[in-house]
């Protein structure tokens, strides 16, 4: 079962809003270059600023959904964040857990399948944008702050295991 | 006939955005992603201020190359697809200039850009202006910022005046002559060979 999903189109400026949010559709080219650009340059900790703008913008994009359908048990907050990553394009996720954290099964993932799609197998891990996604599920389904959780994989797609694998525990 | 955006658009926009049973989105030879933009104007953002000064140069670089190279692929997959060869090449009476003219409006169509081309000189010089793109939201005091219109206007024209795919890319750069972000009335985007 999907969630209910209203892109709305502004006539005038031709942007794209879901719940007044502006949304932008991308390629798993952009995604893949944007992760390595940031690999690239992590002596200036370019991979903190990505998995904290993925975080920022996933925490804008699901707190006007839960407040314009309004959501508010965390329960059902943390499964319309699921399911929202689906709708995105993001890929398949199975999550576990509470406001202490928790664990994440990637079945499916736009950014690791992307990422071999482009570059081949990678040596290491490359879903920062989902460890921020996660950080940004987790604090706004369990009312937390930004940066209350950490979030990092332990198994990847991109590195050939047959499932990702992401574990969220609060500060 | 040429190629009419707004048309374009108003057929494009109506498609289905939304993943798959796998939660993937496979389009136009790619896989898409449908974010908020706020991910790629706070990443580019926060890239350029914490950059030492020495290394602004590089961050912008980097940034317009990531566009770049995914304009080039993404804009190959548009033309070639489904899509565009049911609605926009019945209007391409002209050419290489209308398959610029319907990328580019599909680029609209995709949230980048309310652009179009306002000059195409034959694999030479092209003009773009854009209304409103989503990076004029990035503010740096007195830095244009619009490194996704740029590098794809330059990444389009590639495909249409370049080396034949996928040999094509760079052979033209793009240039930013004029952005909202920096108080201009509109964006302006100058291509021309490297």
């Amino acid at each position: 079962m999907s969630i209910p999903f209203e892109i709305k189109f502004d006539e005038n400026t031709y942007r794209h809003h879901v719940d007044g949010v502006t949304m932008v559709m991308h390629c798993h080219h952009y995604m893949s270059l944007t992760v390595k650009l940031a690999d690239a340059m992590e002596d200036m900790g370019a991979v903190k600023i990505l998995r904290e703008s993925a975080e920022d913008s996933i925490r804008e994009l699901l707190e006007a959904y839960f407040k314009a359908h309004g959501i508010s048990s965390s329960a059902e907050r943390l499964n319309i964040g699921r399911e929202m990553y689906s709708v995105l394009g993001l890929g398949k996720m199975e999550v576990f857990g509470n406001d202490g954290g928790g664990e994440v099964k990637l079945v499916r993932s736009h950014v690791d399948e992307g990422w071999v799609q482009k570059f081949g197998k990678s040596s290491k891990f490359v879903n920062h944008f989902t460890c921020g996604y996660l950080a940004a599920m987790f604090a706004v389904s369990f009312s937390r702050a930004a940066r209350t959780y950490n979030v990092y994989e332990t198994a990847s797609l991109a590195m050939g295991e047959p499932e990702g694998k992401i574990i969220v525990k609060a500060n | 006939m040429t190629v009419m955006r707004d048309k374009v658009v108003k057929a494009l926009v109506e498609l289905d955005v939304k993943g798959d049973e796998n939660g993937l989105m496979p389009g136009y030879n790619v896989l898409v992603n449908f974010l908020p933009t706020s991910f790629w104007t706070l990443f580019a953002e926060r890239m350029i201020n914490s950059a030492p000064a020495e290394k602004k140069e590089q961050v912008r670089t980097g940034l317009y190359q990531c566009a770049q190279e995914c304009g080039y692929h993404t804009g190959w997959g548009i033309i070639n697809s489904d899509e565009f060869q049911s609605v926009v090449m019945p209007m391409v009476t002209e050419g290489a200039k209308d398959v610029l003219r319907g990328a580019f409006a599909v680029f609209t169509a995709w949230g980048w850009a309310k652009s179009g081309v306002v000059q195409i000189k034959d694999g030479e010089r092209m003009v773009i202006r854009a209304q409103d793109y989503y990076e004029q939201d990035i503010k740096i005091p007195n830095e244009k910022m619009a490194f996704m219109v740029s590098a794809v206007s330059g990444a389009f024209f590639d495909l249409a005046y370049g080396s034949e795919y996928p040999n094509g890319l760079g052979t033209f750069k793009c240039d930013q002559t004029k952005g909202i972000e920096v108080g201009d009335d509109f964006g302006e985007f100058i291509v021309s060979k490297k």
